[in-house]
């Protein structure tokens, strides 16, 4: 590879990055969809399931959807209604046991941010977020 | 060549000839809305700038929470309308990021993301919302703490408990305006639980804690 193409390469590489570079200056304060949720606070299924009658289930989709179906046993705790709903959560909960949130697939939101005001304001431990969700639960019934 | 050319030039006709193009006013909104709102609602302004008209294929929000409907189905050449997200509050707090995403016949624009953001008053910050005494635990006072949110000045704090088996206690706790709250359980040898209800000066906007006494362990 001669010089003269290996510079035109690089120029190339440099303005490729630009428009890229550009988008990360301008979106700086845009909040993701998701909020940063560390691999140590998800579970999967299989991982879950392992818990046996250790693990209280929490279902974070709204009502319609937990009434339509949901895990045996799961809770209903959803920010639709957090205030009515939590108090019945805390009567199932106890500190040796572990809580599993999930909503309706891997890419929605609710389960994470139940999971972290379980963690932050009723400042619980063991708080995990189940992978992929109810899509994954149906799955492999 | 004159092929070549005369393809070029009817290329280019066709490209700029028929053309429909959804112009968005604003794809982020920023909403502020006041304590005790129940929703927060966008409005996300389009024209179609185009000479063609402009379909739409499907509106998908990111959370079941946010509901988004557009006014018309089909936005002829030149006409105006808009897309409206309407977020249900609920108990949710702090800031809310809902992406809305629009799918439309256009080409050129096949997919664009709105988004709402709904800045939500957190008049005040409890830490922590749940206390618990496990069975036969002394039954001492447990601590929670009251912070004014930003741009709110509470002067007094009214609690009152679900439960007369709990006793709360309010003082002040700083000259920053927090507050804490001292809840007590009468005995820790049987269950028991209670919620708090919290008022902000005569503010109608209530806030929770919830305590409890647990049960006794099960037996192995």
């Amino acid at each position: 590879m001669t010089p003269s193409l290996l510079r035109q390469a690089l120029v190339l590489v440099a303005l490729a990055f630009l428009p890229g570079i550009g988008e990360a200056i301008y979106y700086r304060d845009k909040v993701s969809w998701q909020s940063p949720i560390p691999a140590s606070e998800m579970v999967t299924l299989t991982q879950a399931r392992a818990w046996g009658e250790n693990t209280i289930w929490v279902d974070a989709r709204p009502d319609e959807e937990f009434a339509r179906d949901h895990v045996p046993g799961a809770i209903s705790l959803n920010e639709d209604r957090w205030n009515e709903l939590l108090p019945q959560f805390l009567e199932k909960w106890s500190p040796e046991k572990r809580t599993v949130v999930y909503c309706s697939s891997q890419s929605c939101n609710a389960s994470r941010e139940v999971a972290r005001r379980l963690r932050a304001e009723a400042q619980l431990k063991n708080v995990f977020v189940l992978e992929g969700g109810w899509e994954e639960w149906l799955k492999k019934k | 060549m004159k092929t070549g050319i005369f393809a070029f030039t009817l290329s280019i006709f066709v490209c700029f000839s028929a053309r429909a193009e959804l112009k968005w006013e604003q794809t982020q909104v920023e909403l502020r809305p006041a304590v005790g709102d129940k929703e927060a609602v966008g409005h996300f302004k389009y024209e179609n700038t185009g000479d063609k008209p402009v379909r739409f294929k499907s509106i998908r929000t990111s959370c079941g929470c946010t509901v988004a409907q557009t006014q018309k189905e089909e936005v002829p050449p030149g006409e105006k309308g808009e897309i409206t997200a309407t977020l249900k509050i609920g108990g949710r707090t702090g800031t809310q990021v809902k992406a809305v995403t629009v799918d439309t016949d256009d080409p050129a624009h096949a997919v664009t993301v709105l988004t709402l953001k709904a800045i939500l008053p957190d008049m005040l910050e409890i830490t922590p919302t749940f206390v618990y005494w496990t069975d036969h635990e002394a039954p001492k006072p447990k601590t929670v703490v009251v912070h004014p949110g930003k741009n709110f000045a509470v002067k007094e704090l009214k609690v009152t408990s679900s439960n007369l088996e709990f006793s709360a206690k309010v003082e002040r706790k700083n000259v920053a305006g927090d507050f804490k709250i001292d809840i007590e359980p009468k005995q820790t040898t049987r269950p028991a639980e209670t919620t708090l209800t919290i008022q902000p000066d005569d503010s109608a906007k209530i806030f929770y804690v919830n305590a409890r006494v647990m049960n006794a362990p099960a037996p192995q």
